[in-house]
């Protein structure tokens, strides 16, 4: 799984110093995540506030999507997944787009005909889809099976399955039935608002970072974090359906 | 190795652009802790954007909340996680409560943008416990009193279906509830009171 980079020439700053320090960082991030126990869990405050209220809230509304999306780190971390390897505005906005469409058709008919799936469930698919994504930049799929499933269908796919898992967390929010259609797309526009907001920090930190000459090499590290984060993130929610059982 | 290429620099954003970028991130950053989260989480609106987009009020209401979720754990001693939790709580201890004697149930029903004041009439220093649920909507009220030229608030709320506590009188006087019906409907409201007070006086 680790790419080969012994035979980079060039100065190289001690890789394993570098992954060591990478490495830490993860199991302190892991220990946040671990207290922090779900996803991207409502909190009191949002959800109190939602119970409070009825009727048309648009501003609110939006302003809880966005808050939502820019919280919700499972979203963030398959974002960012996504557009690791994308060099050019237009395929981000191509990728990003097929990802918007996915979670936003599944999150309003999810709402609206309140399906009724089992957070664990959906939010350990959405922990896959992180894994998927991790492996599917480190180039595993073709190491492993020889081919490469498309990268536009599994971006719309998991898409829909993130959108099925924001639908089951605004069921928790229960938004009166007075003025729901309008707050929902408020909201769901919020979580778009949320993303590129999100999208356009990644994207700087991701453009200094591929200037650096070692981005490559630290690439690989990255992405296989990205794996250990997803497997965690599933691991979570597995533990928690089999606990709620 | 990687299912895509090394990255040409030619493709890349330049630093110039790199930090250009960040420091609208930076100012951007800035402008929606200020202008939109103070106000959406701590209902601070130091610029007045958040009162001009309506998110004051979210922030008014979760302070509110946070308020009386920090007042029931202080009350109970419990580790309420949430709202509705407390909710749950709520509606066991006022059913605990109900099982007092009460010595007063009062119903009343409010139209939408009816008002009316339920007042106790007590001697300084005396207590009184009090239960009251709402139903067919969500009620505003302020439990308060004023006499000779003393006033007091003792807890206001707003959007709500049930409450229940005590209050000590700091003075003489008519203490109770100013009570609104901001919702789009009819309300039913029940109140249960027991204390020291000598009668019961309403006033539309």
């Amino acid at each position: 799984m680790l790419p080969n980079r012994s035979f980079r020439s060039g100065p190289q700053s001690h890789p394993l110093r570098q992954s060591l320090t990478i490495f830490t960082t993860v199991v302190l991030m892991l220990m946040a995540f671990a207290t922090s126990a779900y996803a991207h869990d409502v909190t009191p405050g949002d959800a109190g506030y939602i119970q409070e209220i009825f009727g048309v809230h648009i501003i609110s509304f939006i302003y809880l999507g966005a808050k939502h999306m820019m919280t919700g780190y499972d979203h963030i971390l398959f974002l960012l997944g996504v557009v690791f390897f994308l060099y050019h505005m237009k395929d981000v906005a191509i990728y990003v787009s097929l990802f918007a469409i996915g979670h936003s058709v599944t999150m309003l008919l999810g709402v609206w005909f309140g399906w009724g799936i089992n957070a664990y469930i959906i939010d350990a698919i959405i922990g896959l889809s992180v894994i998927y994504k991790a492996l599917d930049n480190l180039g595993t799929f073709q190491k492993w099976f020889g081919f490469q499933p498309n990268t536009k269908a599994a971006t719309l796919i998991f898409g829909l399955f993130h959108g099925t898992g924001l639908a089951s967390k605004i069921l928790e929010y229960e938004i009166a039935e007075d003025g729901l259609l309008a707050n929902l797309l408020a909201f769901n526009v919020g979580v778009e608002v949320g993303q590129l907001l999100a999208l356009f920090v990644i994207l700087i930190v991701m453009g200094y970072w591929r200037r650096s000459p070692n981005f490559m090499r630290q690439a690989s590290v990255a992405n296989i974090i990205m794996v250990g984060l997803g497997v965690l993130l599933t691991y979570q929610q597995i533990a928690g359906y089999i606990a709620s059982t | 190795m990687y299912n895509a290429p090394k990255p040409n620099i030619k493709d890349l954003p330049t630093k110039a652009k790199l930090h250009r970028s960040s420091i609208i991130a930076g100012i951007g950053a800035v402008f929606i802790g200020v202008c939109v989260y103070l106000p959406a989480e701590y209902g601070t609106d130091p610029t007045g954007v958040g009162n001009i987009l309506g998110l004051t009020e979210m922030g008014e209401i979760k302070q509110q909340l946070a308020a009386e979720a920090a007042a029931n754990e202080a009350l109970h001693g419990g580790n309420e996680s949430s709202s509705l939790m407390n909710d749950v709580f709520g509606l066991f201890v006022g059913a605990a409560h109900a099982q007092e004697a009460w010595q007063d149930e009062i119903t009343f029903t409010l139209a939408p943008g009816e008002s009316t004041e339920i007042k106790a009439t007590m001697e300084e220093g005396a207590t009184m416990t009090y239960a009251w649920s709402a139903t067919g909507g969500r009620m505003n009220f302020d439990l308060h009193a004023h006499a000779g030229g003393e006033d007091v608030t003792y807890e206001r709320g707003r959007g709500q279906t049930s409450g229940e506590g005590s209050f000590e009188t700091p003075f003489a006087g008519d203490h109770g509830w100013f009570w609104r019906n901001r919702d789009d409907a009819n309300i039913t409201v029940t109140l249960q009171l027991s204390g020291a007070y000598s009668e019961i006086v309403r006033s539309e």
